[in-house]
């Protein structure tokens, strides 16, 4: 009788807990379903929309996202640089390239997941917008991140640890086009570590 | 032996539908979502702050971006139609309308609007044929969006590109207005 008892006590401890720990593993873990890559970059097209998948309603609803509507924008957010490895805030990296057609595009690395952007200190840029971009003779940019100022466009990081970089087309064709996986965007290599 | 499989086996399919039950739910359920998040700020027809100098330290909604500056103002169509407007210019705005469980079901920025002005008025169908039928003069240069959904979001993204145009920003938003009927 008590064997039967815990038993069933065992059932639904798996059942419950098993169940509850598998979404939050889930939600926090990178959600392929909806993803777009191109290159280095990733992109979450259906955010915010009906018809993003359940595991994206269910992080949003519990992270209180409002994601940018299609008029709005789009977001892309790499993690790796351009040969797949982790981007790392002692590390400088050249963001080198072009976007695609955009009214004005913004940049700048974050903490991972939270897109809170990384704190630098006092009067270090960290943050940057295509209207302050300084660009090449044919329009390109290159954007050195890292800890070191460098000449040029330059977004300061500072810390240990990992983050990523997230790059937002502002009232870009490019976010309801149907084509939006044949766009270029920029390069991210890594030029350097600290240590 | 063979109990203890049964009951393990038992477990996780009990997992499997205990993980789909709350996946399903939490859209719907969640007490920290955007709209409980805002509710638990601001009452219905209220423009809060959420991104910029005048939002919280601890943000209610997160920050799409660090160039923005956002606020969020909370309706409900059953009290009549919602007008949204705001004196002035800025660089470049934007704006989505978000249902109840934060799905965005209308976008739009600037350059769609009538001379770059922010004016706006939400409605079900129904309340957008009786409007039609004689537009009042408030409505005159206003975008007509239609939607079923009751309860919803509006959220103003304003960008600030640099430091200078804070305090212009700054007085756009705070000259937002979310109006019933």
């Amino acid at each position: 009788m008590l064997r039967n008892l815990l038993l069933t006590l065992l059932t639904f401890c798996i059942a419950i807990g098993g169940g509850a720990a598998s979404v939050w593993y889930a939600l926090d873990a990178d959600n392929g379903f909806d993803a777009l890559r191109i290159g280095a970059w990733t992109a979450f097209p259906a955010l915010g929309t009906p018809d993003a998948s359940p595991y994206a309603k269910a992080a949003a609803a519990r992270d209180g996202v409002l994601a940018l509507g299609h008029a709005e924008g789009i977001r892309f957010v790499a993690s790796e640089d351009s040969s797949r490895a982790p981007l790392s805030r002692g590390c400088t990296y050249r963001v080198e390239g072009n976007t695609p057609p955009a009214r004005f595009w913004t940049l700048f690395p974050a903490n991972p997941r939270s897109f809170f952007p990384l704190d630098p200190k006092d009067g270090l840029p960290g943050k940057l917008q295509s209207w302050a971009v300084l660009r090449q003779a044919d329009g390109s940019f290159v954007v050195t991140v890292g800890p070191h100022p460098a000449p040029g466009n330059w977004l300061a990081t500072n810390g240990l640890g990992a983050m990523e970089l997230a790059l937002t087309l502002y009232d870009t064709p490019a976010a309801t086009s149907s084509e939006i996986g044949s766009i270029e965007l920029p390069r991210i290599t890594r030029t350097g570590c600290d240590g | 032996m063979g109990k203890l499989l049964l009951s393990l086996g038992l477990g996780v399919v009990g997992a499997g539908i205990v993980h789909i039950a709350i996946l399903l739910l939490l859209p719907s359920l969640a007490e920290r979502g955007p709209w409980q998040r805002l509710a638990a700020t601001a009452g219905h027809y209220r423009f809060v702050a959420v991104n910029g100098e005048n939002a919280p330290s601890s943000p209610t909604i997160r920050p799409v971006d660090p160039f923005f500056d956002e606020a969020a103002c909370r309706f409900d169509l059953r009290d009549g139609v919602v007008h949204i407007h705001a004196p002035g210019h800025v660089p470049f705005w934007s704006m989505s309308v978000y249902d109840r469980r934060g799905e965005n079901i209308y976008s739009l920025t600037d350059r769609t609007a009538t001379d770059g002005d922010l004016d706006l008025v939400i409605a079900t169908p129904a309340q957008l044929i009786e409007v039609k039928k004689d537009i009042p003069n408030d409505f005159e240069k206003s975008i007509f969006v239609e939607t079923d959904t009751r309860k919803g979001i509006a959220l103003v993204r304003s960008l600030i590109p640099d430091g200078s145009w804070a305090p212009g920003i700054d007085r756009y938003m705070k000259g937002l207005v979310c109006q019933s009927g």
